[in-house]
């Protein structure tokens, strides 16, 4: 037998997380990881387990089923999270609940499924509403909306067929539409898969000292080093991830709970120094006491990016040779292009996502015909055309638009060949539906982010002023071949990049 | 060949173009184009503005008449298969058209570097030459088409001779505006609608 087809022994297969498994995010993927990184420092997280992308690999060979013998060794990662909490799965007085998320060695953020609240037996669900009715109530509508949305039927009353058809739900969500979509867009292998990991669940929906929220070690958005987050009261992880608007600034968490924010924002600390870079935490607060559910590396917009790679090498965290690899020709091309107001666009409604297909804002009142597009000399406001797709009799509307969306077509469609060659910003692939929708609106095109938005929002003149791009300059000149040393020296000599 | 199909089906591929536009992508001298435009302006089916020219909605009418004639006296299985081998050769030529206008799939191409420049003109030429028997095919099938390889030649003699706005830009005869000229006639020689293969990942 040789060491490639040999099984892997149980330990890369299933285990419980204790900061000591010694394994990467390849086996253990990103949330699992990340998990493990907060025990190894001693951070307050709930017990979890996690089937590993090994695992993942052989319920894909199987054809989409958890092998029998996989499947045997559930109960007793489960008991570790019953023991470690003192809760009974599904069942007693005090009932314990899990998470079951999905979790690849990349991120993939929103791309694949998660579902909360597995456990909640009718048992369960009587032991919670005796003691808090409300609570009851809640979780389960929850569970039922995502348990049904995520496995396609609703749930069943025994919470260890919950558990299973959760686990075999997130694993076949690697190869659901948007996951295989989102990798073929990034060039992300198709192959690795992911890992499941299972985690006792804190009720941020509990009681008035309750609630869920989100955590930048640094703001990802402007750069600046202050952390930035937001908080829900009376929440559910889900609630702040998927963008929920009425989630409130971080100072409200303070207002309401000074020690749990300062705890908060200690642990900020220390695992951004952990990890070098930037950290987007969830977090979730019961009754007063503090829970980090994941961390990983924050995303983040060009301007970010620069601002943080440069603070980061000046407080000495990083090397400054590291801090121009922090940076990508593409952020860096984006921040030498006037943008969209950051904070307008934070309080801006979305109205379609696309794919970017070329850079710029451009803003007008939608239309959907060529000839509706306004001549520049009528004095008229500008107008952004909207198309299913755009053909070749398109083409003098849209030299005149001052944007084009479309509903179909990807990066090397028409629209966007025709759109660069005439710099004019352009989304593409938006989706059936998305031109009537936008007609008569005035609307805002992101052609960098692929966001269309809702009214006629500020532009800021590119950031070539920032001094920090000054600065990663400089550095450059003694680092040469990274990707962006060619990019800096150009603007540093005076040559911007041409559009 | 119909020179009242010729010319109104330029005008409608080009959008507004001028006399001169459509007398160098029909073949046509510029007084010929002039008196087929005359008798469809007198007819209702062409409008002239500033110089340039337009359909009306019988000049829409008119026109897919013409393109329903012609195709009913065309070999539409051999134009579908002929079709599906031309799907290969325009995956190959937009993506790189894209690769012209983007570095690494996100980076507009400032065309500082002469070298990746050239490498994508070298990888135009290679692909015009294994493009040409098919195309011929293509001219044989539908007798109309006939002038697309001396567009796609004139257009690839520019960039090669280093005026590079003729690899992709649009509202003139760049060698990404003839080919999409001739990708459209293709969808309407074949019956297919453009929507549809975007959506199956052929167009768009």
């Amino acid at each position: 037998m040789t060491a490639v087809s040999r099984p892997a022994s149980r330990e890369t297969v299933a285990l419980v997380l204790d900061g000591r498994t010694g394994l990467g995010a390849d086996l253990l993927g990103g949330k699992a990881a990340g998990i493990e990184r907060m025990l190894a420092l001693g951070a307050p997280v709930p017990p979890a387990f996690v089937l590993t992308t090994e695992a993942g690999r052989r319920f894909r060979a199987a054809s989409g089923r958890l092998a029998p013998a996989l499947w045997a060794r559930v109960p007793g990662l489960v008991r570790a999270l019953e023991r470690a909490t003192g809760r009974t799965f599904g069942s007693g007085p005090d009932p314990l609940l899990v998470s079951v998320r999905s979790g690849a060695p990349q991120s993939m953020p929103g791309m694949m499924d998660t579902v909360l609240n597995i456990g909640l037996s009718p048992e369960a669900h009587r032991a919670l509403a005796a003691g808090d009715p409300h609570l009851a109530a809640d979780t389960r509508r929850r569970f039922a909306a995502q348990f049904t949305a995520t496995v396609g039927v609703p749930p069943p009353d025994d919470p260890w067929r919950q558990l299973r058809l959760a686990v075999e739900a997130v694993f076949a969500s690697w190869n659901s539409p948007r996951a295989v979509a989102y990798r073929a867009g990034r060039g992300l292998p198709s192959g690795t898969g992911t890992a499941v990991t299972v985690q006792a669940m804190v009720f941020g929906n509990r009681d008035a000292s309750s609630g869920t929220g989100v955590l930048f070690s640094r703001d990802p958005l402007t750069g600046d080093t202050a952390p930035y987050g937001e908080w829900l009261p009376f929440g559910q992880g889900e609630d702040v991830v998927s963008g929920r608007t009425d989630a409130r600034p971080l100072e409200s968490l303070g207002d309401a709970m000074p020690r749990v924010r300062e705890r908060l924002l200690d642990w900020a600390r220390a695992l951004e120094r952990d990890a070098r870079d930037v950290q987007d935490i969830e977090f979730t607060v019961e009754s007063g006491t503090l829970w980090l559910l994941q961390t990983r590396a924050a995303k983040r917009s060009p301007r970010a990016a620069v601002r943080h790679a440069v603070a980061l090498a000046e407080e000495g965290v990083i090397s400054r040779r590291e801090a121009l690899t922090r940076v990508s020709p593409a952020q860096l091309d984006a921040l030498l292009r006037p943008g969209i107001d950051p904070s307008a666009a934070r309080a801006a409604r979305i109205l379609a996502r696309g794919k970017a297909a070329s850079p710029g804002i451009g803003t007008g009142v939608a239309v959907t015909v060529p000839d509706a597009v306004g001549e520049p000399d009528s004095g008229a406001d500008g107008t952004v055309l909207a198309r299913p797709t755009t053909d070749p009799d398109d083409v003098p509307a849209m030299s005149l638009a001052r944007a084009v969306v479309t509903e179909t077509g990807g990066s090397t469609s028409h629209a966007a060949v025709v759109c660069r060659e005439l710099a004019v910003p352009c989304v593409v692939g938006c989706g059936t539906g998305t031109a009537a929708a936008l007609r008569g609106r005035t609307v805002t095109v992101d052609g960098g982010t692929g966001l269309v938005y809702e009214g006629a929002l500020p532009v800021r003149p590119p950031h070539a002023d920032e001094s920090s791009l000054a600065a990663l300059a400089a550095w450059a000149a003694d680092a040469p071949g990274l990707p962006v040393t060619a990019a800096l020296s150009r603007w540093r000599d005076g040559h911007r990049p041409v559009h | 060949m119909s020179e009242e199909l010729q010319v109104l089906q330029t005008v409608r591929l080009k959008g507004r173009p001028t006399t001169d536009q459509i007398a160098a992508a029909c073949g046509l001298d510029s007084e010929a184009v002039d008196r087929v435009l005359r008798v469809q302006a007198e007819a209702g089916r062409c409008t002239r503005t500033h110089g340039r020219h337009a359909l009306a909605p019988a000049g829409r009418d008119r026109l897919r008449q013409l393109l329903a004639a012609e195709r009913a006296g065309l070999d539409q299985s051999a134009l579908a298969r002929a079709y599906e081998d031309f799907v290969a050769y325009n995956t190959a030529l937009k993506s790189l058209v894209t690769d012209w206008q983007l570095v690494d799939g996100t980076t507009v191409n400032d065309h500082s570097d002469a070298a990746y420049d050239a490498g994508i003109v070298e990888r135009l030429t290679q692909l015009h030459t294994a493009f040409r028997e098919p195309l011929a095919h293509l001219a044989g099938l539908a007798p109309r088409l006939g002038r697309y390889p001396r567009r796609l030649s004139d257009a690839l003699a520019k960039v090669r001779a280093g005026d590079h706005g003729w690899l992709a830009r649009p509202l003139i005869d760049s060698y990404h505006t003839v080919w999409f000229e001739l990708h459209e006639e293709l969808l309407g020689l074949t019956g297919r609608e453009r929507v549809h293969e975007a959506a199956a990942g052929r167009a768009g």
